[in-house]
């Protein structure tokens, strides 16, 4: 695969975040509710929270207001959160690692559960194993994830006092131990969808010729499955995976605030009730720009999973 | 029957006494030492005592600065702080004030005269913050030695309480001017991120949005009762758990020794628990519907709620015993004022509403809505509290005619709305920062910059008698000014007066000395871990 391949996917992230930046410069200042009026409540005068937005540039035009946040990011300035008065690079900078963290975390969880079990439901379809397999994700699909935490939080961590309820700890074996039910809590929901794509491609890939022609070859089935099926039926797995992150990232929104997590997704819920304008628009630039790396980065791997990709 | 009313005063007298014998017995062998980690709902914002606005900064302030006055444990007057005694001159005009001696900042440096004034003047300063106004009586501030003269445009009788908030903390000058920055604000913020006052504790780490270490402060002056400094703790860690459920299951794993904002809906739960100290501190927290009461709404439909009958008959309708049985489980008890219980100069002779539904047809029969009427109130989306609260409105005014809708808005639409006046009702809550009447009058009754809590209620004499008490320094007259006002605005019923709650705080047993006062603020001083 050549490098080119590569530039030309990077540049098209540039279109997709000038949009973003636009749209979500938009909607947060159209929305009603102001972060002064918010921050003040109800004590403040009218004078004051004049005097406040005065302060904040909060009473320019839109326009002005835009230009500023654009210059801003060219130097690489993502502002100012109004409520908490420091940069909003160095709260990015606290906490995106945390978020990141529970996302890989989740995801291995997720893939380490999915793999084996999919393979194990394809390879026994139809059996009690199989139906039991997919009758428990099912039900993992469908269960909210802050349910699935709260129970989790409360049988592991409460009641058998296995696991620490929340937080985030300070040394990586204590991350380990404290995003291991966020991370099993997600990892669930996502393996519960990705047991159902891998199931059936391995099944396609199962009865298809190639596979009957290793088999007649007298090829291990072992190796068969190991060689020819998983490499294939990975490859929608991956894509799938990829997409998945998104809402992984959009799933530790929640989990973030159940397990008492100081990662981004905390930051930006807070941000969006509070209003607080750079806060929200740094943290979507951010979020804009993982979520189109994960999706270059699946494309590269499916492009060296399935060779036939680059042609296209 | 109130069973309250079967205990004798000489009784209680002879109890308290024996309560009191007791607990100093047990705290003379308080146990020094240890780390109390403590959950709170969510993070501090920002550390300056003079240009932050949040209950989240203010409720913890306390633990980092002093004041020169305290308000005391009731909230309702204040003591002693870093000033040992202050004296009001004979006209009202002056106020003196003598710091104690051998006083330090946490970092072991004297805390002056000149300190003081440079805080005072700063905390003054209209261009700083939404709190400058409770000094502006303060004409001038002159430091000498170890005496701070306070100069005053005017009697101001708020100025003790004032004094003893947390606006006026007492900083480092020199610190504070250290700090990297051009301007005040560029200080602020540098000093705010690693504060240093004279507080009980000081800030040792801050992780936002996760936890915030304090440390003893060495130097603190206020002796505990084995005659050595407080503060017992060594160390106050507080660990943010914005999740009420997972808050109580860290509380229960004793991963934690105390939570705040316990739902009201597991108090019971909480207390029946044999491991744990669910304490419901009374509080100054107010809970209303608040109206508009202007002839017509924004839309320019008439608004029925300008009828001051109306507005009585919703107060007639509800049945708070009900409400506080249902919202607050029980731990609520109804308003009489606009005012809570807890604040000074509460009238304790006002009756407030009953529940009459049948008065409350006749007034609105009378007001010309024989077939009933419809309003809307806005909610706090996501909080189970307001749909419970007016789910049960909807039945109790529904009784009387009035047909109730619930639209539901998250906090800052809802702020945004009803600033610009783009409301009929609301859901509504108060808890005072000062212990003094004269901040929720401001903002409930009088009509101002905020137009009475936005409800666009003006009463001349209320107006009056407000600007009477501003300046009255007889504690008697003044009480008597505060009685009118309070039923004054009773008979006009602006607002609905629903229930006063406290502030649940759940402990583990072995934590001692903690209290939240009505105020809010939570005193750390005196707490201590027991073996």
């Amino acid at each position: 695969m050549g490098s080119s391949f590569v530039i030309r996917r990077l540049f098209q992230i540039i279109p997709l975040f000038l949009a973003v930046m636009v749209l979500i410069f938009l909607l947060v200042h159209l929305i009603p509710g102001d972060p002064v009026s918010t921050l003040l409540g109800d004590r403040a005068t009218p004078d004051i929270v004049a005097r406040a937005n005065r302060e904040l540039g909060l009473d320019r035009p839109l326009v002005v207001q835009f230009g500023l946040f654009v210059w801003g990011l060219l130097h690489g300035n993502l502002g100012e959160s109004i409520n908490l008065k420091v940069p909003v690079l160095q709260l990015v900078t606290e906490r995106l690692p945390v978020t990141l963290f529970l996302t890989v975390y989740a995801a291995l969880i997720g893939v380490l559960l999915a793999v084996p079990l999919a393979v194990l439901a394809a390879v026994r379809r139809n059996t009690w194993v199989d139906v039991v397999i997919r009758g428990v994700f099912q039900v993992g699909l469908s269960l909210p994830v802050f349910y699935l935490g709260l129970q989790l939080l409360t049988l592991l961590g409460a009641r058998m006092g296995l696991f620490p309820i929340g937080g985030y700890g300070v040394t990586f074996g204590e991350h380990l131990s404290h995003l291991f039910l966020p991370a099993l809590t997600l990892g669930l929901n996502l393996a519960a969808v990705l047991v159902r794509t891998l199931r059936s491609s391995v099944i396609e890939v199962l009865t298809a010729e190639y596979v009957e022609f290793a088999r007649a070859k007298g090829l291990r089935s072992s190796v068969i499955l190991s060689r020819h099926v998983l490499r294939n039926a990975l490859i929608s797995t991956v894509t799938l995976l990829g997409l998945n992150v998104g809402a992984l990232i959009g799933g530790a929104v929640i989990t973030e605030t159940v397990f008492a997590i100081p990662g981004v997704g905390r930051l930006m819920v807070d941000a969006i009730f509070s209003r607080d304008y750079p806060v929200v628009q740094g943290l979507t630039l951010v979020f804009a720009l993982l979520v189109s790396l994960v999706f270059l980065a699946t494309d590269l791997l499916h492009a060296r999973l399935d060779p036939r990709v680059e042609a296209v | 029957m109130n069973r309250g009313s079967i205990v004798r005063p000489s009784t209680v007298r002879a109890a308290l006494t024996l309560l009191a014998a007791l607990s100093l017995g047990q705290s003379q062998a308080v146990t020094r030492g240890g780390q109390l980690t403590y959950g709170r709902y969510a993070d501090s914002l920002f550390l300056d005592p003079v240009l932050n606005d949040a209950n989240l900064d203010i409720w913890i302030l306390t633990n980092l600065y002093d004041t020169l006055l305290q308000p005391t444990d009731d909230g309702k007057s204040v003591r002693p702080g870093l000033a040992s005694t202050y004296v009001v001159s004979g006209d009202g005009k002056s106020m003196r004030l003598v710091l104690r001696s051998g006083i330090r900042f946490a970092d072991g440096s004297p805390i002056t005269s000149a300190d003081v004034k440079w805080s005072l003047d700063r905390a003054r300063n209209p261009d700083n913050g939404a709190w400058n106004g409770l000094l502006e009586s303060i004409q001038s501030v002159a430091a000498s030695g170890n005496v701070v003269t306070l100069t005053l445009k005017h009697p101001d009788p708020t100025l003790p309480s004032a004094l003893a908030t947390f606006n006026s903390a007492i900083m480092p000058q020199k610190l504070f001017a250290a700090a990297p920055g051009a301007n005040d604000a560029a200080k602020a913020k540098a000093f705010a991120e690693k504060p240093v006052g004279s507080g009980p504790f000081v800030l040792s780490e801050w992780k936002r949005g996760s936890y915030m270490v304090l440390k003893r402060n060495p130097y603190y002056w206020k002796k505990g009762e084995d005659g050595k400094a407080l503060p017992y703790l060594d160390t106050l860690r507080f660990e943010i758990i914005p999740d009420d459920n997972t808050r109580i299951l860290k509380l229960q794993a004793g991963e934690i020794q105390g939570a705040e904002f316990i739902p009201l809906s597991r108090v019971a739960e909480l207390k029946a628990s044999p491991k744990l100290n669910m304490m419901l501190f009374p509080s100054t927290k107010v809970n209303d519907i608040i109206m508009n009461n202007r002839p017509k709404l924004k839309d320019g439909t008439a608004n029925p709620l300008s009828d001051v009958r109306v507005r009585q008959a919703l107060n007639y309708a509800v049945n708070r015993d009900a409400l506080i049985a249902l919202v607050t489980f029980g731990t609520g008890k109804p308003m009489k004022s606009y005012m809570s219980s807890a604040t000074p100069l509460f009238d304790a002779s006002q009756k407030g509403y009953t529940y009459d539904p049948a008065k409350a047809k006749a007034l609105l029969a009378a007001a010309g809505y024989r077939n009933g009427i419809d309003v809307t109130s806005m909610a706090t989306s996501g909080s189970a509290d307001d749909q419970a609260l007016l789910t049960a409105l909807q039945q109790m005014w529904g009784a009387v005619g009035v047909r109730l809708k619930i639209e539901q808005l998250d906090a800052a639409t809802k702020t945004a709305r009803y600033r610009a006046n783009d409301f009929q009702m609301r859901t509504g809550a108060w808890t005072d920062d000062i212990a003094d009447p004269s901040e929720i009058t401001g903002y409930y009754a009088v009509s101002g910059a905020t137009e009475a809590a936005h409800t666009g209620f003006r009463s001349d004499a209320i107006e009056k008698l407000f600007d009477q008490s501003q300046q009255e320094t007889s504690r008697v007259k003044r009480a008597g000014l505060y009685r009118q006002i309070q039923t004054l605005y009773t008979n006009a019923a602006p607002t609905v007066y629903l229930f006063e709650t406290p502030y649940p705080v759940a402990l583990t047993k072995n934590v001692k000395g903690f209290i939240q006062i009505p105020l809010g603020y939570n005193i750390f001083e005196r707490t201590s871990i027991e073996k």
